[in-house]
């Protein structure tokens, strides 16, 4: 136990690894479906240095605007970074963590960010941006609601709703999967998609289509604050993908920080983070965008998986 | 193999059995249906070779791979044949909107584990989950051949339905007597080349839909 570092430095490292490493699974995707269609694609580098471009360009912004426009890339990024730190990505701590929050306030975080988002949209006075918002505050209102009772069914059989604890207390049990576990993690795979704002529900890569979603509320942003944005969308991807490995595959996690246990988390995270992320890239290389009004009849097989999942958990 | 492992077996056979049925119900293309019910039918056989398994009775064994053969393979080809045949559209046509079929679904599952309670005195070879998810799917199965309007779709609700029979029977009474079974079997093989074959005459000789038939009655 005393080879344990502070909570607080293990929040902090695993935080600052979930916020760098995002954009580098996004560029993993894009290589990945880049391949799939016969290209070379871009490198998986590519989103870094788009980032850094985009910190280096000067800002625009709509005449319509008020002054609140420009401050919220900065809350949307603050939100979903705070979010990372309710993760357990290295370590499994088998005693007292950083009591910043569960999986409630998680789940609350991403909400906040996505209702920034949508606000922000609406502020600048667009209609791409109006018509993305009022899509995509569509969307959350199914995924939310599943996203949480996925949650409640794991935490029910662990007792507990923080995330850290929950894969703590999970992971020896990892072969007594039982019925609940598995609805819950198909329910969960579909929400993912939505949430990662990929390919069924939305569409990562259009920008001058009817058809988008999240992209239409990021048109009026430019240069930073579009940057802040940027890397806000890809954290929260890796923060989705993480909180599936951690209610569902919860092994690897290191006990201690000795540096073979470290390397060993980081390489479980490392397989669990591209096992989902080339999930993402074949399902969005493999299906066709669902015309809007299809959506909720997929996202409602989820919501009915994520409902069975705790109702037989309970029953 | 022990009798808990089985249980812990079936029980998640169970959860991927009740999830495929969700994916019948859910499928928005005849073809998504049909590959949802041939899943069905493989974790169905699975199930069947664990518990032959675990009560060492040879008869399931063969009944596990007739189930794999019959239902997960000759069955859903035939099917397809028949989509690819009468050249109909892809799409399925729903009676009532699908997710509105979906919370009806969620509604039987409770139902049916609620009424698992009840069914306590019941004596199962499998304990757990077994026998509310054979009802369950018996149920929705049921509800895919209320709620569609095309016949191969309703077809499809038929095998689900039949799925679900047969697991029920398996969790109850260690599978029916092989005889039943291979009986039970062919009768729905039997009655799938029928419907098919109704199917591509009606679509034939009078070009028509099977709601169309609703309008010659008295």
């Amino acid at each position: 136990m005393e080879t344990t570092p502070a909570p607080v430095v293990r929040t902090i490292a695993q935080a600052a690894l979930l916020v760098l490493a995002a954009p580098l699974v996004t560029g993993y995707v894009q290589k990945l479906k880049a391949r799939l269609q016969c290209r070379a694609g871009a490198s998986v580098w590519q989103p870094y240095r788009d980032l850094s471009k985009l910190l280096r360009k000067g800002t625009v912004q709509s005449d319509t605007a008020t002054p609140f426009f420009r401050a919220i890339p900065v809350l949307v990024l603050a939100a979903t970074a705070t979010a990372t730190a309710m993760l357990p990505v290295l370590w499994a701590p088998a005693g007292a963590t950083v009591p910043l929050g569960d999986a409630i306030l998680l789940v609350g975080l991403l909400a906040l960010a996505r209702f920034l988002l949508a606000v922000g949209a609406l502020d600048a006075g667009g209609a791409f941006g109006g018509m993305g918002a009022s899509r995509e505050m569509t969307v959350g209102l199914l995924v939310e609601p599943a996203l949480m009772l996925t949650v409640f069914s794991v935490a029910v059989s662990a007792g507990t709703t923080d995330v850290n604890l929950l894969a703590a207390r999970r992971a020896p049990l990892l072969l007594s999967w039982t019925a609940p576990d598995l609805l819950a993690l198909f329910g969960m795979l579909i929400l993912a998609l939505a949430e990662t704002g990929r390919i069924p529900v939305d569409n990562p890569d259009t920008h001058l289509e009817l058809t988008m979603l999240h992209e239409g509320m990021l048109l009026e942003h430019s240069g930073p604050g579009l940057a802040c944005i940027a890397l806000a969308t890809h954290v929260k991807q890796l923060v989705t993908l993480t909180l599936v490995a951690a209610l569902f595959l919860p092994v690897g996690l290191a006990r201690d920080a000795s540096p073979p246990a470290i390397a060993l988390a980081l390489a479980a995270f490392a397989a669990k983070v591209l096992a989902l992320a080339t999930f993402l890239g074949l399902v969005e290389s493999s299906y066709a965008k669902l015309r809007f009004f299809r959506v909720p009849q997929f996202l409602g097989l989820g919501l009915v998986c994520a409902f069975l999942a705790l109702a037989l958990r309970v029953l | 193999m022990s009798v808990a492992l089985a249980a812990r077996l079936i029980d998640v056979l169970g959860g991927l059995l009740l999830f495929t049925m969700l994916l019948i119900l859910a499928a928005g293309q005849v073809f998504r249906a049909i590959y949802a019910v041939a899943a069905q039918a493989v974790f169905l056989g699975i199930a069947g070779a664990v518990l032959a398994a675990a009560t060492g009775n040879v008869d399931l064994w063969i009944i596990a791979f007739i189930t794999i053969v019959a239902k997960a393979i000759v069955l859903p080809w035939l099917l397809i044949r028949v989509v690819r045949r009468v050249q109909i559209s892809r799409e399925i046509e729903p009676v009532i909107p699908v997710h509105l079929t979906l919370t009806l679904a969620a509604g039987i599952v409770v139902l049916a584990f609620h009424l698992n309670a009840s069914l306590g005195p019941v004596r199962q070879t499998v304990t757990g989950n077994a026998l509310p998810v054979g009802v369950t799917l018996i149920l929705i199965g049921v509800l895919v051949m209320a709620s569609r309007r095309k016949a191969l779709v309703q077809m499809v609700g038929l095998f689900a339905s039949e799925n679900g029979i047969f697991f029920t029977a398996m969790a109850i009474s260690q599978g029916m007597p092989l005889i039943i079974e291979i009986g039970v079997i062919l009768d729905v093989v039997l009655g799938a080349l029928v419907m098919g074959i109704l199917v591509l005459r009606v679509r034939s000789s009078v070009d028509t839909d099977i709601a169309d038939l609703e309008s010659l009655k008295g």
